[in-house]
């Protein structure tokens, strides 16, 4: 997660020597022959069904086609920017109420946060769906894909900040507090700021990861990419088509920001922002490396 | 209670599914996962790219668009499997690219001595990959390895929506019968919690048993 | 695709344009070209649904109580219909034109719209078929046009007005199969069904040892049934012929099994709007638009003459 696959790579092995580069070399044709053998058959596969014919591509030539799919692609955003926004408060709030002295506190935010992350997602937007209205609560469409996906992101993001947190040495808030600083103020201006920039690149994974989750609009029948690329194969009958150009949009969209999460990684930077630690819930040990998921 | 009593076969069926495809995609995509990073990290750019765009792919294309263009578009392509296998097969290779995340970064925490060791040893890269570093890497990733496991228990709920009849789908169809959402969409999320915390509490052990103590 | 809305609606030519671009958007693998349900379908429901909506009633302002739910409609300036948008014949939105949904549900939701508003003002909210019922309860919208069958189990959880079309479940099967001819040949057969629809109980009623795999929409069935995953694809009979026109690889074996009637899903218990909707489907029914209606929608595929409608209030939970 945190170096370039390069700079992974390099420490296992030595500066290849005329055997090892001639090694390499075998290697890199044995392998692009089988890659390419992969790719090929996927291609006979797919021309033998007659799925490449140009018929069968040539309506995504139309603009109108993918003013369709980019008006949904607006309804993903706009899901996903509300989620953002109110998960990570929401998440922030959390964190502080786990690393909080107040013993009630502390107890409901890990509470909330093991609960939350080890419930399917689906499953809350079906109590949305069929549970709320039984209580006589009613919200549009669009938030009854942000509710749970907030409820469920804001746990992440809790985890997230907490780490941050942690990650700072302890001599940062000593320092603030001898400067005569109080808790809160010391949290806000001078351990927040930092815990957060550390984190940076795991909130950006987590956006790409949340991003990704706005798709369950498909169930409640929100206008998002996935649902309109359904009703857009519902009507042209190009499944396959319509559901690769579906992938490839939320690839382009989702690669860049990933790319971006990888920038804000890389090291160089006056200090190389740390990967996270999200501990198993359940778990009890000390743990070393994160892993933040959808 | 008269609910789950009337419907405990169906249901325990339906929680038998759920089961069935975390562990056989769990163990799937450790595996995959493990191959992709190893191609990741290997001296063959070709490889190295490939595991790459294996990744990125994985990382940012939602798991509901993979798992209907494979369940209800593929087939047009000549592809097609039952529909549970197929959910099976787009969950692992799905979660190996998490799981590859997870051990590569596990890799990057292996010390730079115990690659040089190996090599002085006249170990083989090959040799030094499986015998040093992979081990290594794992130990250091088991709880991220549990975090994605736990993701994949939860993911298997999205095969409810093409079709599969696993836990979540199940519980929905009860719904549909009883309109009791409440009480039957939190008696299903206990369950899950459950799930998770069986593999929180497993991968818990296994961290205890191989954790190097340095 | 650059034909402007208002040309589509008047001139025959735009027909033929817009059947050619259904075509160029529909092109089935086969090869063959006849997608008789879009073309034909969507064609002459554009030329003929103008005339339709031009003459259309408008209730009296006497029939909208003050603080009913016409009223509140009517302040809102538009009607909010859940609607299906994947439903050829019935309700289909044109991803190259959204704003334009035909069908029979989607004819008849205008019509209830000008009734109240004087002008086709619709907001769609497309449901899967399981979540009609709280879209209702929790007013995310009006009334539900949606091949919605009448049952005593449902009018519990919400009120019909109407009903407002008779159909019965039937059988698709995929074009090359011959073995299958009907309900009485399921025997033991794997039957595709929609979720949430009356074939759920329906089908182990007429055939116990049929085994059941349910999808969540009718495009999602309909591709199952295609690929396999089932023998036999049991849904409404209009939407399964509206399924076989657009796609020559999916057939309607025998007549329709049972009797569905449809109606218009309101709020539980809203006995006003319920009471104002049925006046307005019998306005439409004897100036003959919904008869208009059938014929440029359902009336292209169904070989038939235009069908007399049931009478309102005849189903049990109607």
């Amino acid at each position: 997660m945190s170096r370039s696959p390069h700079y992974a790579a390099s420490f296992l092995y030595e500066k290849p020597g005329p055997r090892g580069r001639r090694n390499i070399l075998i290697g890199s044709v044995i392998s692009a022959l089988v890659l390419a053998a992969i790719v090929g058959l996927g291609l006979w596969q797919f021309g033998s069904h007659g799925q490449l014919d140009a018929d069968k591509w040539l309506p995504f030539t139309e603009w109108a086609i993918w003013q369709y799919l980019f008006v949904g692609l607006g309804g993903t955003l706009l899901a996903a920017a509300i989620v953002a926004v109110l998960g990570s408060l929401f998440g922030a709030v959390l964190a502080l109420g786990r690393l909080s002295r107040l013993r009630v506190l502390r107890w409901l935010s890990t509470g909330y946060i093991e609960v939350a992350r080890t419930v399917p997602v689906l499953l809350l937007i079906y109590l949305m769906l069929f549970g709320l209205p039984q209580l006589g609560i009613n919200f549009p469409t669009l938030w009854k894909l942000v509710i749970p996906l907030t409820i469920a992101n804001a746990a992440v993001f809790a985890e997230i900040v907490r780490a941050g947190i942690l990650s700072l040495p302890a001599g940062q808030s000593e320092a603030a507090l001898s400067l005569g600083l109080r808790g809160g103020q010391a949290m806000r201006l001078v351990v927040l700021p930092q815990a957060l920039r550390n984190v940076t690149p795991s909130l950006v994974s987590q956006l790409v990861s949340l991003l990704k989750d706005t798709s369950l609009g498909y169930i409640v029948a929100y206008t998002e990419l996935l649902y309109r690329g359904q009703v857009l194969s519902a009507f042209n009958h190009l499944l396959i088509q319509t559901f690769l150009v579906v992938t490839l949009i939320y690839l382009v969209f989702n690669g860049s920001l990933s790319a971006l999460a990888s920038r804000l990684q890389r090291p160089g930077r006056r200090r190389a922002p740390i990967a996270v630690p999200l501990p198993v819930p359940g778990a009890s040990v000390p743990h070393t490396e994160k892993e933040t998921h959808a | 209670m008269n609910i789950l009593s009337e419907n405990l076969g169906l249901l325990l069926q339906a929680l038998g599914t759920t089961v069935m495809m975390t562990v056989v995609a769990g163990i799937g995509s450790l595996i995959l996962g493990v191959l992709v990073t190893v191609a990741r990290v290997s001296p063959i750019p070709i490889l190295r790219a490939a595991a790459f765009c294996y990744v990125q792919f994985f990382i940012n294309v939602p798991l509901l668009a993979l798992l209907l263009l494979a369940v209800f578009a593929l087939p047009d392509a000549g592809l097609i499997m039952p529909l549970t296998p197929t959910a099976i097969i787009v969950l692992t290779v799905y979660e190996a690219a998490y799981v590859a995340e997870a051990v590569r970064s596990g890799v990057n925490t292996v010390a730079v001595g115990q690659v040089e060791a190996g090599r002085a040893l006249g170990l083989s890269l090959g040799q030094s990959m499986r015998l040093v570093v992979i081990p290594q890497a794992l130990r250091a990733v088991v709880q991220p390895l549990g975090n994605v496991m736990i993701a994949l228990a939860m993911n298997t709920a999205l095969a409810a929506v093409v079709g599969v009849v696993e836990l979540t789908s199940r519980v929905n169809k009860v719904n549909l019968v009883y309109a009791q959402p409440i009480e039957i969409f939190t008696a299903a999320g206990l369950v899950y919690m459950a799930i998770a915390l069986a593999i929180g509490l497993a991968a818990g052990r296994v961290e205890r048993k191989v954790a190097i103590v340095r | 695709m650059s034909v402007s809305t208002s040309m589509r609606r008047k001139l025959p030519v735009a027909g033929a344009v817009l059947a050619a671009v259904a075509l160029t958007l529909t092109a089935c693998s086969s090869g063959s070209g006849s997608v008789p349900g879009e073309t034909s379908g969507s064609g002459s429901t554009d030329a003929a649904t103008s005339s339709l909506f031009d003459g259309a009633p408008v209730a009296d302002d006497t029939l909208i109580l003050p603080d009913s739910t016409m009223a509140k409609i009517k302040e809102r300036g538009k009607l909010i219909v859940g609607e299906a948008l994947d439903a050829p014949l019935l309700s289909q939105q044109d991803p190259a034109n959204p704003e334009n949904v035909t069908g029979f549900d989607a004819a008849l939701a205008k019509l209830l719209a000008i009734y109240i508003l004087g002008k086709p003002n619709v907001e769609i909210v497309p449901p899967a078929s399981e979540t009609r019922e709280a879209l209702l309860a929790n007013g995310t919208v009006d009334v539900v046009f949606n091949t919605y069958t009448i049952t005593e189990e449902r009018a519990k959880q919400i009120s019909f007005a109407g009903p407002y079309f008779s159909s019965g479940l039937a059988v698709a099967v995929k074009a090359d199969n011959t073995d299958i001819k009907g309900i009485d040949d399921l025997g033991g057969k794997t039957v595709i069904v929609g979720a949430n629809t009356p074939a759920v109980t329906e089908v182990p009623k007429q055939q116990p040892t049929a085994k059941l795999v349910d999808f969540a929409t009718d495009p999602q069935a309909v591709q199952a049934l295609l690929q396999g995953r089932g023998d036999a694809y049991v849904q409404d009979y209009t939407l399964l012929a509206s399924d076989a026109a657009a796609n020559d690889k999916l057939k309607v074996v025998g007549q329709p099994f049972t009797k569905e009637p449809y109606g218009i899903g309101l709020k539980h218990g809203d006995d006003d709007f319920k009471e104002f909707i049925n006046t307005w489907l019998t306005t439409i029914q004897d100036k003959g638009q919904w008869g208009q209606a059938w014929k440029t929608t359902l009336g292209t595929v169904v070989d038939s003459e235009i069908p007399t409608p049931p009478a309102i209030g005849s189903v049990p939970g109607s």
